[in-house]
């Protein structure tokens, strides 16, 4: 296995439906061993893409590629989904379900009843391997789907919203199998609205916004790309004396602390001397920008009112 | 592309499906409930209206002569007697009037009378003209040998233009029995592939099934799944119609010979590739159960027409309109069935349904294909069935 060199390459995807159109030119590429973040709003076109990339729809231009090679019907075997829409039959045991699944991948019989019994006592389902699906609760369901999407043992992972509805502890669980997989050299690629989760879990993250992409990169280099904002702490300084100096806007003041945020071509040594002239400094740091900042900023402000209301 | 075979998703998904069904309380329970109808028909028929039910006949002393050679003759035609010899005629007639007794034979060997309670069946009174004609052939002093050479061949061969059906009545028995089966099975177990098309919509999971399996395997998959469990019940309700008529020993047309049956197994097999691929189709438009009935309707609405013409084709099976629409599909595998119940179906009208049926069965499976994989990921509203044709 030549481990890194692998990538799930999305390259230059386009769909349109009738006159809207859902990608346009749509890349970015997974790495082997690497958790990917796909954000966006409602709409942006993160379940689309990843219908693509499983061949459930077809793409009016562009490629998807696994190790270079462009992604058929039999290397899309090897790709373990959680689609957006949840689903696996109501009336089917799970262990019989999951094997089944596990074959349709192209398991050998014994292989893939081996791997369902290991995934029910990863998720804690091992007693209730003879149970069918709706005879469990929603969470344990929702634990069921993503032993679908692992049975097969991937070499690719993508996963639509698989944190959606989950409580704490399950959370945990499924962070912590994705970071697992990860490690153990899977491309991981899922979609989210918990950006704070994306942030602290994700190597890189793809933000996405009208079927085009428009960030992309680690969770340091998007922040980079965020506004430049500084706390400044200066307890003398008049209420005003900031909004003074050229490029520099207030985003909120807290006590005596305030929030800078410096446009291009402001020079964060002249607010530091503006602030020495007024009296002590007390606090003088750059503000990281979150990641829902960062999005924020990219995606603009005039929808924030459909981004997702964290923090 | 390293190749995925079909068959073996295709097998893997027939595999699921048949599990699925054979684990079901309808199979169980359906299964039990048709053998019992069959087998209680049967077995009542022979207590009711059996005719060969072993005959009790006893002979007086003066008559005792004629019971050798008429429990050979009823024996070698098929009808079980019991002999006995009654002490004089009055305590026969007691016996005759009591049922103990079904028929008296007394008087002469030579000019014997039959006493019965009604009516003397057919097949004793030959029996017994058999034996008295032997016993005039000892009085004349004629060897035995010579009255069988005498008979040998005496039964004229009848060439007959028009050839009379004989057992009509079982015969259309049994023409009715294998409509009605053919109608409940196929109907039953067509609405189970439909079901099964919805269920995969409505719960989504074919979002997962289409990411790893085309949408023709899923498809054949099912249709073969299902129709292998309804052959199975099918072949149960068959063998157990088999062995109670070789236990009873009441029915004695053709038309439940083995082979006869083997070919209603066959003509079902037709029918249900036909019949649940059309309704798998018309299924993949839908995606609520509730909507599975009227999706389906207009495939259903040529199988009771199959089923009313079948009782058209019993009524008059040499009608032209029985004769053409028993070589039609998707008529045929319902109508061609019930005529052959009746014989006498020529072999080349046969052959022609059987050749239009399997090219109908490619075509609906063409088009099954094409319809399925354009409406399968279109969940919610209903598709038109000329949108998901266009694709």
């Amino acid at each position: 296995m030549n481990g890194d060199a692998r990538a799930l390459e999305i390259d230059a995807v386009s769909k349109r439906y009738g006159d809207l159109v859902a990608l346009e030119r749509l890349s970015f590429d997974v790495r082997a061993g690497e958790l990917f973040g796909f954000v966006g709003r409602n709409g942006a076109g993160k379940t689309t893409t990843m219908r693509i990339v499983l061949g459930v729809l077809s793409a009016d231009a562009g490629e998807v590629r696994w190790g270079g090679v462009p992604l058929d019907f039999a290397a899309r075997r090897r790709i373990g989904y959680m689609p957006e829409e949840r689903g696996l039959y109501p009336k089917m045991r799970l262990a019989e379900q999951l094997a089944y699944l596990g074959e349709l991948h192209g398991m050998g019989g014994p292989d893939a009843r081996r791997a369902a019994a290991d995934w029910l006592d990863r998720f804690g389902l091992a007693d209730r391997r003879d149970d069918e699906l709706q005879a469990l609760s929603h969470g344990n369901q929702q634990r069921m789907q993503l032993a679908a999407a692992l049975v097969c043992a991937p070499d690719v992972l993508v996963l639509d919203e698989p944190f959606a509805g989950l409580d704490p502890v399950a959370l945990d669980v499924m962070t912590g199998v994705l970071r697992e997989r990860a490690d153990a050299g899977v491309a991981v690629v899922f979609s989210s609205h918990e950006l704070d989760l994306v942030e602290r879990i994700c190597d890189r993250v793809g933000i996405v916004d009208h079927g085009r992409l428009v960030a992309c990169g680690t969770v340091d280099e998007l922040r980079r790309e965020g506004p430049r904002r500084l706390w400044v702490d200066a307890p003398g300084a008049p209420p005003d004396w900031a909004e003074q100096i050229p490029g520099v806007a207030v985003v909120r003041a807290d006590g005596s602390r305030v929030l800078l945020e410096l446009g291009d071509g402001a020079d964060d040594q002249a607010v530091l001397r503006a602030a020495l002239e007024s009296g002590p400094v007390r606090e003088f740091r750059r503000a990281e920008p979150s990641l829902v900042e960062v999005f924020r900023g990219v995606v603009g402000d005039s929808q924030a009112a459909e981004a997702p209301s964290v923090v | 592309m390293p190749a995925v075979t079909a068959w073996p998703t295709v097998l893997l998904v027939a595999r699921r499906e048949a599990l699925v069904r054979l684990r079901s309380r309808t199979f169980i329970g359906g299964t039990v409930v048709m053998v019992a109808i069959v087998a209680v028909a049967i077995f009542g028929y022979s207590l009711v209206g059996g005719r060969t039910t072993s005959l009790d006949i006893g002979f007086t002393t003066a008559a005792a002569a004629l019971e050798q050679d008429f429990s050979a003759t009823a024996a070698s035609m098929g009808q079980p007697v019991t002999v006995s010899t009654v002490a004089d005629e009055a305590a026969g007639r007691a016996q005759v009037s009591a049922g103990t007794l079904d028929v008296l034979v007394t008087g002469a060997p030579t000019a014997p009378t039959a006493v019965v309670e009604k009516t003397a069946p057919a097949v004793v009174q030959t029996a017994l003209q058999r034996a008295v004609l032997s016993a005039r052939f000892t009085a004349l002093g004629i060897p035995p040998g010579v009255l069988a050479t005498v008979t040998s061949g005496l039964q004229v061969p009848v060439d007959a233009l028009q050839p009379a059906r004989s057992g009509m009545t079982q015969d259309r028995v049994v023409g009715l029995g294998v409509a009605i089966l053919l109608f409940i099975t196929l109907g039953l177990y067509g609405s189970m592939v439909a079901q099964g098309v919805v269920e995969e919509k409505a719960t989504r999971i074919m979002e997962i099934l289409l990411a790893t399996v085309r949408p023709s395997m899923l498809l054949a998959g099912k249709v073969v799944g299902i129709g292998l469990v309804a052959l199975l019940q099918l072949a149960i309700v068959a063998a157990a119609t088999l062995a109670s008529v070789a236990a009873t020993n009441v029915v004695t047309t053709p038309a439940l010979e083995i082979g006869a049956v083997a070919g209603y197994l066959v003509w079902f097999l037709l029918g249900f590739l036909i019949y649940a691929t059309g309704y798998a189709t018309m299924a993949a438009l839908v995606s609520r159960p509730e909507e599975v009935q009227s999706a389906v309707t207009p495939v259903a609405v040529f199988q009771i027409g199959s089923y009313l013409l079948a009782y058209l084709t019993l009524a008059n099976p040499t009608s032209p309109v029985a004769t053409i629409a028993s070589m039609l599909p998707p008529f045929a595998p319902i109508l061609m069935p019930v005529r052959t119940t009746g014989g006498d179906v020529p072999v080349w009208q046969v052959a022609l349904a059987l050749a239009l049926t399997v090219a109908a069965i490619v075509g609906v499976t063409r088009l099954a294909g094409r319809i399925y994989a354009n409406s399968a990921m279109r969940i919610g509203s209903r598709v038109r069935f000329m949108d998901a044709f266009r694709g």
